[in-house]
């Protein structure tokens, strides 16, 4: 039993956790917040599902297809909207209430092509259970968790080792210094919000098979992972993949030990005094003027 | 201001007449009354909100969640046999309260976790009433809400709420009107503008910012109690994270910071949302383009429409008599 629910935490903390490290980079790179983070995981959910179940594309092919696409949906939503209306003058207010608004076109967008049915994602292994060390694990679950470590490695071995990543971490600690040393500094915020939305909708495809694919799958996943992000130091990537993890392990054994009904209640209680108490976060971010 | 005072009061009499005569047009008819009720329901939870936003230049994307405590309170309360008038002032005054505990923390932080709390606070309630089944009946939600009760008057017709709506969103707008024009509503404007420089000059900026937030919830608990007794029947559907952010909708669209503002938004999005009541579920599409449409091309809403228009044809007057 306790395996199974720390596999479930360690799994639904992971998701949380690259979601809101997205909120991160966004974050890093631009200044700016998106809340559509959860809907481009839903949108990435239903790609999949497409390529996997309606186009018959072997799993892995619809994973890399979907992140693709998702980056470049990333890339366009802060190419497109969000600097044009940086251009206009905008407030970081009303940037924020674009990528509500983008968020609300693609939950209805996904209604209006999907339907509003839950869906079925078929699952991707043979067998239900897997048998590790005497203990009955969902072979989708560790799928997911191992999907996510990839991803977080990936990003940190790109972030600090690639020319790229580097002058992406450049570009985000001085805009001007990294703009005068011949460093794309557009090109490197386009890649940052890409790359948050590819992380979002490569995870939603592999949480397909597990909860369902329907248009509102992303929106409390995508607030759950900001409260994380909050609670590691908003902007921190390695924070908000433990506060991911501590708000997965939170919501896992309060639904299992006490109660079920109210776990995002008191998840969103704990972002609260989180928020009031210490609002740097386990990291020390600064978040205040 | 005083310039123009005669010309502005001139506008104010056409309008209001205009206004009268649709009114008792649609009064013919229950359907368009309760239209007519929302309208006024929704201007004074966005006028709350404009408060908020508009003048303190403080963001809420949880307004749902004071709506749904006065509504909750002042239903809850009735229920328990508390005249119908005083559970709508305690169910405002509730929200009122809440929102100032929200404000200690809020007023420290800008932007992105401004949002963000008042998202998680937002969420809170609504998770609050919809899992708590012993004290509001969570997702089946309560019927049989009574009636509003004045000095032996119950109020039973659309017609008598909407004559009470208006009054009480006629008293809301020329509150709001003074409150601006006030050295609170300076301070507000002060604070929006610079919080800094606004420090600088003696205002007391966390003050000012919780009395602010403090009328803003006040007002939406009221539109929220209001809710409650008009239609009879609440339920968590009316109080999801979407209900605030129609209520932005509404606001960017009318024109933040103004004194119509909210009003023509809420009137222009009820109507519309009326009109496309058989695409329900695509009801937040047309939201969602509203915003964008209002941040790329209509910074201030409906109202800066008129305003420009205002302004050209004044200045082609003016270019005559040269």
């Amino acid at each position: 039993m306790i395996i199974q629910l720390i596999i479930g935490a360690l799994m639904i903390g992971s998701v949380y956790g690259l979601v809101g490290l997205g909120y991160g980079l966004i974050y890093k790179a631009s200044g700016l917040m998106s809340l559509a983070q959860g809907d481009m995981l839903m949108i990435g959910a239903f790609l999949g599902m497409t390529f996997y179940k309606h186009l018959q594309l072997p799993f892995i092919v619809s994973l890399l297809l979907t992140m693709l696409i998702m980056f470049l949906l990333g890339m366009f939503l802060e190419r497109i909207l969000v600097t044009k209306l940086l251009a206009k003058g905008a407030q970081t207010v009303y940037v924020i209430l674009c990528t509500i608004s983008v968020s609300m076109l693609l939950q209805n967008g996904a209604m209006l092509t999907w339907g509003s049915n839950v869906m079925q994602f078929p699952s991707v292994f043979k067998t239900s259970t897997v048998n590790i060390f005497g203990y009955e694990i969902i072979p989708e679950n560790l799928l997911a968790l191992g999907v996510a470590i990839f991803c977080m490695l990936a990003l940190h071995i790109f972030m600090t080792k690639s020319k790229f990543g580097t002058s992406m971490r450049a570009a985000a600690q001085d805009e001007l210094a990294a703009s005068a040393l011949g460093i794309n500094v557009p090109a490197t915020k386009g890649a940052a919000w890409g790359i948050a939305s590819m992380l979002a909708g490569g995870i939603g495809v592999v949480i397909g098979p597990i909860f369902g694919v329907y248009t509102s799958m992303g929106a409390m996943i995508g607030q759950k992972a900001f409260a994380g992000a909050v609670v590691g130091g908003y902007g921190n990537m390695y924070g908000a993949i433990i506060g991911g993890m501590f708000f997965g392990f939170i919501e896992t054994f309060i639904s299992a030990y006490i109660t079920s009904s109210y776990k995002d209640f008191i998840s969103f209680g704990i972002l609260i005094i989180v928020m009031i108490f210490m609002p740097t976060g386990l990291f020390k971010e600064e978040v205040m003027e | 201001m005083g310039k123009v005072n005669i010309k502005e009061k001139k506008g104010l009499l056409i309008s209001l007449l205009i206004l009268a005569a649709i009114i008792a047009y649609m009064l013919q008819e229950r359907y368009l009354t309760l239209i007519l009720c929302f309208i006024c329901i929704n201007s004074i939870a966005v006028t709350g909100l404009d408060i908020l936003f508009g003048y303190t230049g403080q963001v809420s994307f949880g307004h749902a969640a004071y709506y749904a405590i006065g509504a909750y309170t002042s239903t809850l309360l009735a229920l328990k046999g508390i005249p119908v008038f005083f559970t709508i002032i305690l169910g405002a005054l509730l929200a009122m309260a809440f929102g100032i505990i929200i404000a200690f923390p809020a007023s420290k932080l800008v932007k992105h976790f401004l949002s963000l709390l008042t998202i998680a606070f937002g969420q809170m309630v609504y998770m609050f009433i919809s899992v708590t089944d012993k004290l509001t009946n969570g997702f089946s939600g309560i019927i049989g809400i009574p009636n509003l009760k004045i000095f032996g008057y119950t109020f039973t017709s659309n017609q008598s709420y909407f004559f009470i709506f208006l009054f009480t969103l006629v008293l809301v707008l020329i509150g709001k009107k003074r409150l601006i024009n006030s050295r609170i509503g300076r301070a507000f404007i002060a604070i929006r503008e610079n919080p800094h420089a606004a420090a600088g000059m003696g205002i007391n900026v966390r003050y000012y910012k919780i009395m602010a937030f403090a009328i803003s919830a006040f007002l939406t608990g009221l539109a929220g109690a209001f809710y409650a007794h008009l239609v009879g029947f609440i339920s968590p559907d009316s109080f999801t994270n979407a209900q605030s952010n129609i209520f932005m909708t509404m606001l960017l669209f009318g024109g933040i910071a103004s004194l119509a503002g909210p009003a023509i938004g809420s009137a222009i999005l009820v109507i519309i949302t009326e009109i496309m009541q058989s695409f329900v579920s695509y009801q937040m599409l047309i939201y969602a383009l509203f915003i964008l449409a209002v941040l790329f091309y209509l910074p201030n809403g409906v109202v800066g429409i008129f305003d420009n228009l205002k302004e050209t044809v004044s200045s082609a007057f003016r270019k005559k008599v040269d």
